[in-house]
């Protein structure tokens, strides 16, 4: 049950979601899955005066367009994206973050358009204040923050835990975004603000329609990974998604893009270290470094109980050895053919 | 708050029922149709004691509001039976003692029967993984994952 008093209004289009959005500015939520917001509205993190259900609203399918990019509807569930043949065959990278993402059920309730725009984590704001605390924190707009008790007025220290947005990141990946007075289309990694207090540049207003993925060229390799404790059912305490364009040798590297999801207020691309791999050879020791580069430049938020010192080591490890899986990957496509 | 009227197919009967727009899926069940087989554990979508099938999805009838269901085709554990007739799965389960205090029950079993539609042939692995999203905190899952597998052969009739 959810204590406070909301209005209902169920939405046919996206257009006509917008406009209803639209009309009460600032103070209305679009519910697509809900899995993130109706315990976010249950714990009275987030209060608005109206939501507005989409879930009339058929996602289309996954498509291939004409230039070779996939366009995903983002009203597709997880589960959808998971067990698309499509998008396992095309974008085996985003079919497997949807895969790791919380359980089946979850899977199953939850839109691609939702994850991206889940709210940030924090392990005092997901509680319910009314008990636990006697103060709001900064960003239930009261005058502190709690695990973070010197921090800067107005500064909320939460993470952002998508496990899809680095995948989509490192896929240089678009969103398509409706608005009052028509379409955007912005990159993924434009979307995030890194402000805990509005992690995402969207106005009230505007909804996610569609994902759009550019196709991979020849000598595309990845590797993602979800650091968690119990391996299943949980937030990650990193999630790694790295992109890897290698040249004709197989271990040459042309480009690279690495993405750290869940220790920040947004995913953080560490471009220092993607550069440092750029034209260089692959081997163990030079992964080994732009991994180590990587954990000190994310300067990950201790969160949900792990110490700063202990996701450092965390990310060093498993992104050298997302690195080395991505690598190898390339080599077993490359016997394989 | 204003109530809402909902109409919608719970186990192939046609329901009426109104509901606030605060209740959740599984208050309505629970409070307004008398459906209690359907449990609340966790509320926030954890621990999938609430998992019923909407529309043939699997999902936590606590992170669906109760307004949602206008229109749709709800399915819980008091569906499983025929009549006097256990569902196979609801037999495996108390033939290998798979429950100790039932709280995660009808979520394993409505979770059980929506892998066994989809896969009649499930490996260990496979059951484990997709009931992954239901918790219990008693049997410690090994009962239950003999139990699903028991009767997945019991209904392919191997």
């Amino acid at each position: 049950m959810i204590l406070f008093d909301f209005d209902y209004e169920r939405a046919d289009t996206l257009e006509q979601a917008v406009a209803l959005l639209a009309r009460l500015q600032g103070d209305a939520r679009a519910l697509a899955g809900g899995t993130d917001l109706l315990p976010g509205m249950r714990m009275e993190n987030i209060r608005p005066g109206l939501l507005v259900s989409l879930s009339g609203i058929e996602p289309e399918a996954p498509q291939v367009l004409a230039d070779g990019s996939i366009r995903i509807d983002a009203l597709t569930r997880l589960a959808t994206l998971e067990n698309s043949e499509l998008v396992r065959r095309v974008v085996p990278m985003l079919a497997q973050s949807a895969h790791v993402v919380g359980g089946n059920q979850i899977r199953q309730m939850g839109t691609l358009g939702g994850n991206l725009c889940q709210e940030v984590r924090c392990l005092h704001l997901d509680q319910k204040h009314d008990y636990q605390f006697v103060a709001p924190c900064y960003k239930r707009g009261g005058t502190c923050c709690y695990p973070f008790p010197r921090n800067a007025p107005e500064v909320c220290w939460s993470v952002y835990m998508s496990d899809i947005a680095p995948a989509l990141i490192a896929l240089n990946a678009q969103v398509e975004i409706l608005g009052e007075t028509g379409t955007r289309r912005i990159d993924v990694e434009a979307l995030f603000t890194g402000n805990g207090l509005k992690p995402l540049a969207l106005s009230q207003a505007e909804l996610l329609r569609a994902v759009l993925i550019p196709a991979a060229a020849p000598g595309f390799t990845w590797g993602f990974h979800k650091s968690t404790v119990r391996g299943g059912l949980e937030f990650g305490m990193a999630v790694l998604a790295v992109a890897l364009q290698l040249a004709e040798d197989g271990r040459t590297c042309t480009d690279a893009r690495i993405v750290v999801g869940a220790v920040r207020e947004g995913p953080v691309r560490p471009v220092a270290a993607e550069r440092s791999l750029i034209g260089k050879t692959l081997d163990e020791e030079r992964m080994e470094q732009a991994a180590a580069d990587t954990s000190r430049v994310v300067n990950p938020l201790p969160h949900h109980g792990f110490s700063k010192r202990h996701l450092m080591d965390n990310i060093r490890v498993h992104l050298r050895r997302t690195l080395a899986r991505a690598l190898q990957r390339a080599r077993d496509q490359e016997a394989g053919r | 708050m204003s109530k809402h009227r909902v109409t919608a197919t719970v186990n192939g009967d046609a329901v009426e029922f109104l509901c606030e727009t605060g209740e959740t899926l599984l208050e309505a069940l629970r409070d307004e149709l008398q459906l209690t087989g359907t449990k609340e554990g966790c509320g926030t979508g954890d621990c999938g004691a609430c998992s019923v099938m909407l529309d043939g999805r699997l999902v936590c009838s606590c992170l669906v509001l109760g307004v949602e269901a206008q229109g749709k085709t709800i399915e819980t554990v008091e569906g499983m039976a025929k009549g006097d007739e256990l569902h196979p799965l609801q037999r495996k389960f108390l033939e290998h003692a798979a429950l100790q205090c039932g709280i995660c029950t009808p979520g394993m079993l409505i979770s059980a029967r929506a892998l066994l539609e989809r896969n009649p042939d499930p490996t260990e692995e496979e059951v484990r993984y997709w009931l992954a999203g239901n918790l219990c905190r008693c049997t410690g899952y090994h009962k239950i994952v003999e139990a699903v597998l028991d009767a997945a052969r019991e209904m392919r009739g191997a």
